[in-house]
């Protein structure tokens, strides 16, 4: 399959200012030969069986120095620094890499069991979703709302001018959206409130599967209260589309009902809230 | 409580925080074998000692001997060569081969033979004297099998005979004695064994057309030790050697010759060098597909049971099928009267209880839908897909990846002119029916950045492909949009451009609507209409 390079990357466009997002071509999917010269690592398991297959008798390779000489040699393979940038771990092994970066590069809200990549952008979840302290700040007129590329120290009153921030300055999508407004049923309001007693914070790694498997309730219904609340206090122009008429509570009917893994209809559905059902 | 209440942002967050672990660390410290650099290394490298004949009566040095007096016998027996060859010397050359037979026994003993003391104490010079011209036969052999040995070492002792290597190239020849062209071509291999720059010296010095005409003979020992020293030979990456083997004639038919009658040990070399050829000689892997290579390659790859000789074939099938639309044909006839035709092969490997062969097979299967429509359905309507999701959903991480090439490229039209390449919805639907996408999404998710590519590509086929929003709901269901959403924040540009174009396009504002409030919905949201047209009743408004 080959790899398409988004059009943004030609050599025409560099001289242009790199447009935000509107001139990605998506690399769709296209069905290629892919050929591996001998030397190449995708053969380098096979060539190693061969040679213990053939100098087995010979060198008197027992069947556990087998294993670890494989288990090396696949380590080799994947000997790496960590592809995610500012990360300087080295890594030797899949299994190794995987670890790593499901267990750092990956945090798990233990509130609303949302999976974020740095740390950092967990704890500003954390902050601007979870705290009231945060919010109360915020309704004193604090510039709270801090940007989200580390290193950049900018800080904002609301949402939406961080929002127009990191598209201006820091080209990211228009319509990306750090935080999720979901709505949940008073029934599912009522259920995620007794959970929330006996929540407990868990391993980062196993938490992302485990808090995937737990009722979806569990969803940020303090996420939700927040965020209505910074809305209401925020001025007309954090509304990038048109205008408000959220009401203040909100019935949102509930479909899909799985036992596991299936989370609250996500996406850029922000308007979903100002409609009641029926 | 025993810690006073901490209000600093900090700690409050951390109450937040889930905690983090350290797994890899644990289970690497319990692997308690120490494999030795040395040891891995005359393992892994592609060079191979010999070890003494089984029949081999006289003096063995193994266990009771500790590595010391090993050592000191070698040095013991290289100045008592010298001495034998030095021209004071008026011993009778049954002393001499004796002397050299004591050397190699001393050279073969145990899987760490003293070869680094032998070459210190000066051996290399003496036994290239042993291979002058008009040496007995004997002698030739028992100087070019401690020369082997010596040359199945690390880098400085396999440089170390160097100086040999035009005796040994002549030994080559037409005119010497199985056993002693044999024993000749074990050492050329070792030295092949070392790198690209040896193997270019030894094509600059003529190994390559003796070693080659060595494979016209029907002499299996001779035949299966040549083949494997021209395989370390022609293997590259240049391909300059595997295109001049050719020049000797007969070669191709040799080659085939072997592969169908040989027993398996032969067949397994010989394969080797087919797979060289395949890699990198298109022009003589058509000659050799016209003199009949494939019949023989296609029977082992159906009828084997053994790992060694399955790998070599296999990835011949791959190169050839990584070639062109031909090849692919070609393959498919000469298997046709099989038990399954090609694709029953392929099944075998994939069903295989070997990951690599599982990989390769895939890698295999992957070329093949690469190929034309027809292709393509052929394979759709073969075993190989059920065997390809079970891969997808269970096996190893470069496994699935090769499972994930395969059954991508089942679904979309062969590569064309056109900017879209359309899904091919009979085998889209198919595949996401029999639960293909958590094996996707968890490529998505995964650290290595080609695989997470693939899995967004075929999460926007999905999407694509899929009629009324089906794409967006299932992906959703598979926590699809979740992986989606972890990718916003990638620093790799492609990746998050791809993730936030999906989740723009296929999670947008409109997303979920329509199926909550009805048809019409996006109009009302967006402002245009106060009623969606489902409300609006039979007077309209």
């Amino acid at each position: 399959m080959e790899l398409d390079e988004p059009k943004s990357q030609s050599q025409e466009e560099r001289s242009r200012p790199p447009i935000a997002d509107s001139a990605f071509i998506f690399p769709v999917w296209r069905a290629t030969r892919r050929k591996h010269l001998p030397d190449s690592i995708f053969f380098a398991s096979g060539n190693l069986e061969r040679e213990l297959l053939a100098k087995q008798v010979v060198l008197e390779i027992t069947d556990e120095e087998k294993l670890r000489i494989s288990c090396l040699e696949e380590e080799k393979q994947w000997r790496m620094q960590c592809p995610v940038v500012g990360c300087k771990a080295k890594l030797n092994g899949l299994q190794e890499l995987e670890t790593h970066f499901f267990t750092r590069h990956t945090a798990v809200c233990s509130v609303c069991s949302r999976v974020f990549p740095t740390t950092r952008l967990l704890d500003l979840h954390i902050c601007e979703s979870h705290d009231s302290f945060f919010q109360a700040k915020v309704a004193r007129g604090h510039p709270m709302f801090k940007c989200l590329v580390d290193g950049c120290e900018a800080k904002f009153l609301n949402d939406a001018s961080r929002h127009q921030h990191l598209v201006d300055k820091h080209k990211f999508p228009r319509s990306y959206e750090f935080h999720r407004k979901r709505h949940l049923s008073q029934k599912q309001r009522q259920r995620l409130h007794k959970h929330q007693g006996k929540a407990k914070p868990q391993d980062g790694a196993s938490a992302s599967q485990e808090n995937d498997n737990i009722c979806e309730s569990k969803e940020g219904v303090l996420q939700e209260e927040s965020a209505m609340e910074v809305e209401a206090l925020t001025s007309a122009v954090s509304k990038l589309n048109t205008g408000d008429f959220l009401p203040s509570n909100v019935s949102f009917g509930r479909r899909h009902s799985r036992a596991f893994a299936f989370s609250a209809p996500r996406g850029r559905g922000r308007h979903k809230s100002k409609l009641n059902a029926g | 409580m025993l810690n006073p209440v901490d209000h600093s942002p900090a700690s409050r967050r951390d109450q937040f925080k889930a905690a983090v672990g350290n797994v890899a660390g644990e289970r690497r410290r319990k692997q308690a074998i120490i494999i030795g650099k040395e040891r891995r290394d005359a393992v892994v490298r592609a060079k191979r000692m010999r070890r003494a004949d089984d029949n081999d009566e006289g003096m063995m040095y193994d266990e009771p001997f500790s590595d010391k007096i090993i050592n000191e016998e070698t040095v013991r027996a290289v100045q008592e060569l010298k001495f034998l060859f030095s021209s004071s010397s008026k011993d009778s050359s049954q002393k001499k081969i004796e002397a050299l037979r004591k050397l190699r026994r001393l050279l073969s003993c145990s899987s760490n033979p003293p070869v680094a003391s032998a070459v210190e104490a000066g051996v290399v010079p003496i036994l290239v004297k042993c291979l002058e011209f008009g040496s007995s036969d004997e002698q030739l052999v028992e100087a070019a099998w401690s020369l082997t040995n010596i040359a199945s070492g690390d880098s400085e002792l396999t440089l170390a005979i160097l100086p040999a290597l035009p005796l040994l190239i002549a030994h080559l020849g037409e005119r010497s004695a199985a056993p002693v062209a044999e024993q000749c071509a074990w050492a050329v291999g070792n030295v092949a064994g070392e790198g690209e720059q040896a193997r270019d010296l030894l094509s600059s010095q003529g190994a390559l057309l003796p070693l080659a005409k060595l494979l016209l003979l029907n002499k299996p020992m001779l035949v299966k030790t040549a083949a494997w020293a021209l395989s370390n030979i022609i293997k590259g990456p240049s391909s300059k050697a595997a295109v001049e083997l050719f020049k000797v004639d007969g070669l191709s038919e040799a080659i085939i010759r072997h592969l169908t009658k040989g027993d398996e040990e032969l067949v397994v070399e010989i394969a080797w060098v087919v797979v060289y050829i395949t890699s990198l000689a298109e022009s003589q892997t058509k000659l050799l597909i016209k003199s009949g290579l494939l019949p023989p390659l296609v029977a082992w790859l159906s009828s084997s049971e053994s790992l060694s000789l399955l790998t070599p074939v296999l990835r011949s099938v791959g190169n050839l099928v990584a070639g062109d639309n031909s090849n692919t044909d070609a393959l498919l006839d000469a298997a046709k009267d099989l038990p399954g035709g090609l694709f029953g092969c392929l099944v075998r490997c994939l069903g295989s209880e070997h990951r690599t062969l599982q990989k390769e097979a895939a890698w295999t299967v992957s070329n093949i839908v690469a190929g034309s429509l027809q292709h393509k359905q052929l394979v759709f309507g073969s075993r190989v897909v059920p065997t390809l999701l079970h891969l997808l959903a269970t096996s190893t991480f470069d496994v699935r990846k090769e499972a994930a090439f395969a059954l991508g490229n089942l679904s979309v039209m062969p590569a064309g002119e056109s900017q879209l390449p359309q899904p091919i919805m009979e085998h889209l639907s198919m595949l996401v029916e029999r639960g293909c996408l958590p094996g996707f999404i968890n490529l998505v998710k995964s650290p290595d950045l080609e695989a997470s590519r693939l899995g967004l590509q075929f999460l926007e086929l999905v999407l694509r492909g899929l009629p009324n929003g089906q794409g967006s709901k299932l992906v959703e269901k598979e926590e699809g949009l979740a992986a989606l959403e972890v990718l916003e924040y990638h620093d790799n540009d492609d990746l998050r451009s791809m993730a936030n174009e999906l989740i723009d396009k296929y999670y947008g504002e409109d997303y979920g609507l329509e199926e909550e409030y009805g048809p019409g919905i996006a109009e009302v949201v967006r402002g245009g209409e106060e009623y969606p047209s489902w409300r609006k009743g039979r007077g309209g408004i």
